[in-house]
């Protein structure tokens, strides 16, 4: 249930079955109220008939005429029963509908009291009754206590309600179907501008995008204009750590220097000779540790693609002047497919090591490769016409990491410093021969996962 | 040869300057960004040396300014920050070469001289004119493929003249490349090194390297060859 707008039409769906639920409820217990309030009207209406057709034969006993107002007391089986019983509860009358039948018509009420009952047939039909108990006052003026009885059928009654609440049902489900369509609609104008905030940060995450949007809805848009300052200070973080770093190595680097200074003029001495050393190594662990690949020290907010053509031709013109007098034939192919998301730093120190590598031990031809790897990733080749690197000695110079003491001149830092920032990136630094009879360099930096 | 040093750190810019006296170079030296754009500006200079982190006005903005107000002169980085993206800025920005600190002074010398010997349009460190052929490298001056024999003083002079063959060279400009600034100078011992210079190359006199034009300086009078 991670997703806003289930939670949302789960929520809606429940309120809806709740709400509709207690309406249909409510209504069928109104309609059957209503329903068995005119049932009784009617048998009440019944029941005043026969009291009024009952006459009092010679003897003085009440009988019913033979025909009755009221036809569906003479029909067999018509739902509509009568009966006139006496104080001793014995039958003086039945209605011909009742033949064959023995309709209970409940208990002989109180003299006066109109009394209702649910009573059901032999077969289970359900009948709504209803008794009267009368004084007959006889011509004799003797009081006779009669009990006038009618019950009616409830099948139709049953029938009725039932109709009445499949199309109760139906109904509600038809609205609750469209509000239900509605609401989702409504949810997705409403959540729309979250999906964009949603998909904006994933190009943020990509690089494509520099910031959110601002000037959405009220409440989204503090939230962008937060997310913008964020990711803000998060490049700035990583550039102050870096200015950071540049004034460490700046400030720790200067006095190395004059220290060494200073020594050169005192050569042969035998401080010297021991100083020196140390120096040689706390440049060596200075350098190596402020090149370090800015991905280990920030966060990935905020990269961006690198113009890998632009900053590998500023490569090549800054070095085309270092090594001017050696005639360098650079040639230089990028296809513009391949990515690398990150630091610019980072992609600089990568190709800058590698190309100086090559312009230093080449003869004259260096050539630069770039191709994409997957998408999203590229393959750098940097190779040249120099001596190469012998397969065991390539392997020595991978396997060996970091080992000051031991790094070989013009090889030791660059390559470490090359291969930690690919590491980093999650690729890694391979070593070839070239078709021109050197050593090929080779990076391949996989496609981010995302 | 006129150097400039600019250079924030006493002890680092002392030591240097010093150095580069040692090896020949008159020597400006200037503590901050602005007081290095003046003198990079107003003195005649042949090649500066300009560290990256300078305080009133970074070396960066230094070399800009100078480069856009079309100085055209050679210029070395000087820099404490390694990163690639800081030597790439350098040189887009102008410079034609650097050294990341802390550095060997050799390692700083070296690049000047390719520096200076480039800008005097040698392509490579053996200069070619006629039949004279000077390795700067070995230090080493060979004349119809015969080595000449030269003291380090004699060295000099030719090495100057020839890298900027063509060129008028002024007396004291010569005098600067022999002797530490603050030695005496005596005009004559160019003349006595000129004469000994042309002795060695050119016994018979037929070739005439070394031209004197009176009042102006000497100049190296060979075509340089084409290939070169």
């Amino acid at each position: 249930m991670s997703s806003l707008s289930a939670r949302l039409l789960l929520t809606v769906s429940l309120l809806l079955v709740v709400f509709f639920g207690a309406t249909i409820l409510m209504l069928d217990v109104a309609f059957r109220n209503a329903g068995e309030q005119a049932e009784e009207d009617i048998l009440d209406g019944q029941l005043m008939a026969l009291l009024a057709a009952a006459e009092p034969n010679d003897v003085g006993e009440l009988v019913m005429p033979i025909g009755l107002p009221e036809p569906r007391l003479g029909t067999i089986g018509s739902g509509l029963y009568a009966a006139l019983s006496d104080a001793g509860s014995r039958p003086v009358w039945k209605s011909r509908s009742s033949l064959g039948l023995d309709v209970p018509f409940g208990p002989a009420p109180e003299p006066g009291v109109h009394t209702f009952s649910r009573v059901e047939l032999a077969d289970g039909t359900p009948l709504m009754a209803l008794s009267l108990s009368v004084e007959w006052e006889l011509a004799s003026g003797i009081f006779m206590p009669y009990t006038f009885s009618v019950a009616e059928s409830l099948d139709s009654f049953n029938a009725q309600i039932a109709r009445f609440r499949r199309q109760l049902f139906g109904w509600f489900a038809a609205v609750a179907l469209f509000m239900l369509f509605a609401i989702s609609l409504v949810m997705r104008g409403i959540l729309k501008p979250l999906r964009q905030i949603e998909a904006e940060i994933g190009e943020v995450e990509d690089g494509t995008r520099a910031a959110l949007t601002e000037g959405l809805p009220t409440e989204l848009d503090s939230v962008a204009r937060n997310m913008n300052m964020l990711i803000d200070s998060e490049r700035g973080r990583s550039e102050r750590y870096r200015h950071t770093l540049d004034n460490l190595a700046h400030s720790l680097k200067t006095p190395l220097a004059a220290i060494r200074a200073v020594l050169s003029e005192q050569q042969g001495n035998s401080l010297t000779d021991k100083i020196e050393p140390q120096i040689e190594r706390m440049i060596d662990i200075v350098r190596y540790q402020l090149r370090k690949p800015a991905s280990l020290v920030t966060d990935t907010m905020g990269v961006s693609k690198i113009a890998i053509e632009e900053q590998l031709e500023r490569l090549v013109d800054g070095l085309g002047k270092v090594y001017k007098d050696k005639n360098l034939q650079i040639t230089l192919s990028v296809d513009p497919k391949a990515e690398f998301r990150g630091d610019t730093g980072d992609f600089l120190e990568l190709s800058g090591n590698l190309l100086d590598n090559a312009c230093k031990w080449c003869e004259s031809i260096v050539e630069i490769d770039v191709t994409p790897c997957g998408k999203g990733g590229m393959r750098l080749s940097v190779s040249d016409d120099g001596p190469g690197i012998a397969a065991d000695v390539a392997g020595l110079l991978l396997e060996r990491g970091m080992r000051l003491d031991e790094s070989a001149p013009g090889h030791g830092i660059g390559l470490a410093v090359v291969k930690e920032i690919a590491a980093s990136h999650g690729g890694e630094l391979t070593i070839g021969q070239s078709p021109h009879g050197g050593a090929e360099m080779i990076v391949v930096i996989p496609a981010k996962k995302t | 040869m006129r150097l400039l040093v600019i250079e924030d750190d006493t002890t680092l810019r002392e030591t240097l300057c010093k150095q580069l006296v040692a090896e020949g170079f008159g020597v400006e030296q200037a503590a901050d960004g602005r007081e290095g754009l003046y003198f990079a500006s107003e003195y005649p200079i042949d090649l500066a040396i300009i560290d990256l982190g300078l305080p009133e006005m970074s070396g960066l903005d230094v070399i800009k300014e100078l480069r856009a107000n079309g100085k055209i002169y050679p210029i070395l980085l000087l820099t404490a920050r390694d990163r690639w993206e800081d030597k790439v800025d350098g040189l887009s920005a102008g410079a034609d070469d650097y050294v990341v600190k802390p550095y060997h002074f050799e390692e700083v010398s070296a690049r000047v001289n390719a520096l200076l010997r480039r800008s005097g349009g040698w392509a490579s460190s053996i200069f070619n004119a006629g039949p004279v052929s000077l390795d700067t490298s070995r230090h080493e001056l060979k004349v119809n493929d015969e080595t000449v024999d030269l003291t380090s003083y004699e060295y000099r002079i030719i090495e100057h003249l020839m890298m900027r063959a063509g060129e008028v060279i002024s007396k004291t400009n010569l005098t600067d490349r022999l002797y530490d600034q603050d030695f005496e100078r005596d005009s004559n011992v160019i003349e006595v090194f000129i004469g000994r210079l042309r002795k060695k190359m050119d016994p018979d006199n037929s070739l005439k390297p070394i031209e004197t034009l009176r009042g102006r300086g000497y100049r190296f009078a060979l075509e340089r060859n084409q290939s070169d």
